[in-house]
C-alpha cells in the first residue's frame, strides 16, 4: 500500500515542504526563500522571521497540491541539522506540531544526507562517488560500511561560500552563483589565482582573498568570475578524480546548490570520461535545498524505524554527515 | 639540460602505472634504464592553469627528491627534468615494493624492515619533510636498503600534525592491506621512529595521530 510522508526543510535561506509517496513520487514541493539585501549574506534571525511568517502557507500549499489529507500522512520528517540555529528551530517547531497533533512519528533527517538520497532517487545512481557542493558543504563522499565516508573536503570555505562572499564583495545578494556563472561566460581571460589542493582536500580562503584583491585593483567582475570558476572547479574536479581512481567506482553524482553550474558539470564530465565513469546530476529544481530531500530521506529512515520523541527533538547546528548511520543502504 | 627534450615522446617504454595524475613508464635514457614520470595534460583544466600546475609540481617533486637525500633517506637518482612535458626522468630502482614483500618475510625480517622503515620516516620528519603518500607501495627494498619513491604529495613542514598524517596513512595501509602482520609491523615501525627522534617527540606525534583519528576527517573507504 502506498504511504505518504511530509518533509520540512529549513536549514538556511529556504523554508520548503514536500509530500512524497513511499515509492518515491514527489506530490508537492513548495517553498519560500529568504532574500537578503544586496551586498549581504543570510542573517540567521532575519531568515528565521521569513520562515515563521511563510510556514503556514507553505505547509498548507504543499498539502493542497498533493491532494493528500493531513490524516493520510504516516510520518513527518524534519531537517534536524546541520544549519543555522534560528532557521532550524522554525522547521522543528512546525514538524513537532504536525507530528504531535496527527499522532504520527517524527523523523529527524540530516540535511546533507537528504541531498544525496534525493539525488540517488532522481538520477537512478546506485553506488556513486558523490560531490556535494553547496553553501554548507564541499565534500567528496562514497558509501561504505553503513555510512557515507568523506574522501575529501574543503578545509575552510565551502564552494557556495566562496562564490557568495565574492559576489557580495561586488555588491550582489546571496546566492550569487548564477550571476557569477553568467559573468564568467562573458570572459575568457584567465587571471592567476592560488590553486590549493592538499592531499585530497581543498582550501578556498586564499583564493577568495586574491580574488577580492584583483577587484580592488580594478579587475573586471567578468574576468575575475571566470578565473574563480576555472580555478576552484578544477581543484574540486581534481580531488574527485583521485577519489574515483581510489575507489574504482563508475558513477559520479553532483548534488547541492552549486551542482546547477554548467562549467562545473562540464569539467566533471570531461574528467569522468577518462575513467569511463558516468556523471549524473540532480535536476535543477531539486539540486538546491528543498522539502523533497527531507521527505524522501525521512521515508527511508522511517522504514528502518528511525524516529525521535517530541521531548528529545532538538536541532543540531553542527552535525557531520559521516556521523550518521545509514541503515537503509546495503 | 635539454638533452632529454623529445626523448619522452619517442621513448617506446612500458607503462608501469597509470595514476590519476601521472603515467609512469619504464624506458631508455642515454642508454640507461630509466623511469619516466609524465604528468599528462588534464583536459578539464584550463590549459594555462594546467600547464602551470604540472610544471610546478614536477619541479617541486624534483626538489623534494633532492632534499630527501640530504635528510639521509634514499630516493631514486634524478637524471633529468623535462619541464616542457612535465616529465621527471629518474633511476629505475630494481627491487621489490615492501607491499609485495611483506607476505614472504619471517618475523625477524618483518621487524627489521619496519624498524628501518620507521627510522627513515623519522629522518624525513626530522629534516622537515612530510612524504604525503606513505604507503607500502611507495617504499622499495633494493640492495638491502629501503628506497622511498613518489614525492608528488610531499611537503616541507615541521608541523606535528603533518608528521602525524604521514604515520596515520602508513598505519591505515598496514591495517587495510596487511592486517595479519599490522600489529607487529607497527610496533617495529614505532620503535624505529623513536630511535631517531627520541621517545618524547614520538609520544607527541602519536598523540596527534590519535586526535586525527578521533576527528574522523581522514576516514577513507576500506
Amino acid at each position: 500500500m502506498r504511504r505518504y510522508i511530509l518533509g520540512i526543510e529549513s536549514t538556511a535561506h529556504t523554508f520548503s515542504v514536500s509530500v512524497m509517496t513511499s515509492d518515491g513520487v514527489i506530490l508537492s514541493n513548495t517553498k519560500s526563500v529568504y532574500k537578503p539585501p544586496e551586498g549581504s549574506g543570510i542573517h540567521p534571525f532575519e531568515a528565521s522571521q521569513n520562515h515563521l511568517v511563510a510556514a503556514p502557507k507553505v505547509v498548507a500549499d504543499a498539502l493542497d497540491l498533493s491532494r493528500i489529507p493531513m490524516r493520510g500522512l504516516c510520518a513527518v520528517a524534519y531537517a534536524m541539522g546541520p544549519g543555522l540555529g534560528p532557521c532550524l528551530r522554525v522547521g522543528a517547531v512546525v514538524a513537532r506540531t504536525l507530528a504531535s497533533s496527527l499522532g504520527v512519528p517524527l523523523v529527524p533527517v540530516n540535511h546533507a544526507v537528504g541531498h544525496i538520497e534525493l539525488g540517488c532517487l532522481l538520477t537512478g545512481s546506485k553506488d556513486p562517488v558523490v560531490l556535494l557542493v553547496s553553501g554548507g558543504h564541499t565534500m567528496i563522499l562514497a558509501y561504505s560500511g553503513k555510512r557515507w565516508r568523506v574522501l575529501g573536503e574543503s578545509l575552510d570555505l565551502t564552494l557556495g561560500q566562496l562564490l557568495d562572499q565574492f559576489g557580495r564583495y561586488h555588491g550582489l545578494a546571496s546566492p550569487c552563483g548564477m550571476a557569477i556563472e553568467e559573468a564568467a561566460s562573458a570572459s575568457s581571460s584567465y587571471l592567476r589565482l592560488p590553486y590549493s589542493v592538499k592531499g585530497n582536500d581543498v582550501s578556498f580562503s586564499g583564493l577568495l582573498t586574491a580574488s577580492k584583491l584583483l577587484m580592488d585593483r580594478g579587475g573586471s567582475f567578468s574576468d575575475v568570475s571566470y578565473s574563480i570558476q576555472e580555478t576552484a572547479f578544477a581543484m574540486v574536479t581534481e580531488v574527485t578524480e583521485r577519489a574515483l581512481a581510489f575507489t574504482g567506482k563508475k558513477e559520479v553524482m553532483i548534488v547541492g546548490g552549486v551542482a546547477a553550474n554548467r562549467r562545473l558539470s562540464g569539467m566533471m564530465s570531461e574528467m569522468s570520461r577518462r575513467h569511463s565513469a558516468a556523471v549524473t546530476m540532480t535536476p535543477l529544481e531539486y539540486s538546491g535545498d528543498c522539502g523533497a530531500q527531507i521527505a524522501w530521506t525521512g521515508w527511508l529512515a522511517h522504514t528502518c524505524g528511525i524516529q525521535v520523541p517530541i521531548s528529545e527533538s532538538k536541532v543540531l547546528q553542527s552535525w557531520r554527515l559521516d556521523r550518521v548511520d545509514i541503515p537503509w543502504r546495503n | 639540460m635539454s638533452i632529454s627534450l623529445g626523448v619522452t615522446e619517442r621513448s617506446p617504454g612500458r607503462l608501469l602505472y597509470r595514476g590519476a595524475e601521472a603515467d609512469v613508464i619504464l624506458g631508455d635514457w642515454q642508454g640507461l634504464e630509466a623511469v619516466f614520470k609524465i604528468r599528462k595534460p588534464l583536459t578539464y583544466r584550463l590549459q594555462v592553469l594546467d600547464d602551470a600546475i604540472r610544471r610546478q609540481r614536477t619541479v617541486h617533486e624534483a626538489e623534494m627528491m633532492h632534499l630527501t637525500k640530504r635528510a639521509g633517506v634514499a630516493s631514486p637518482f634524478l637524471y633529468d627534468v623535462d619541464i616542457q612535458s612535465s616529465t621527471l626522468i629518474m633511476q629505475f630502482v630494481k627491487g621489490d615494493r615492501v607491499k609485495d614483500l611483506v607476505a614472504s618475510l619471517s618475523g625477524s625480517q618483518l621487524d627489521g624492515t619496519f624498524f628501518e622503515f620507521g627510522q627513515n620516516v623519522a629522518k624525513l620528519h626530522r629534516f622537515g619533510i612530510m612524504h604525503g603518500d606513505l604507503t607500502t607501495a611507495n617504499v622499495v627494498r633494493s640492495n638491502e636498503r629501503l628506497v622511498f619513491i613518489d614525492f608528488g604529495l610531499s611537503l616541507r613542514t615541521a608541523r606535528i600534525e603533518d608528521h602525524a598524517v604521514d604515520l596515520r596513512l602508513i598505519k591505515e595501509t598496514l591495517l587495510g592491506a596487511h592486517p595479519d602482520v599490522s600489529a607487529r609491523a607497527l610496533d617495529a615501525l614505532n620503535r624505529g621512529y623513536a630511535s631517531v627522534v627520541g621517545p618524547a617527540r614520538t609520544r607527541v606525534v602519536m598523540k596527534q595521530l590519535q586526535n586525527i583519528e578521533r576527528r574522523g576527517r581522514y576516514a577513507r573507504v576500506a
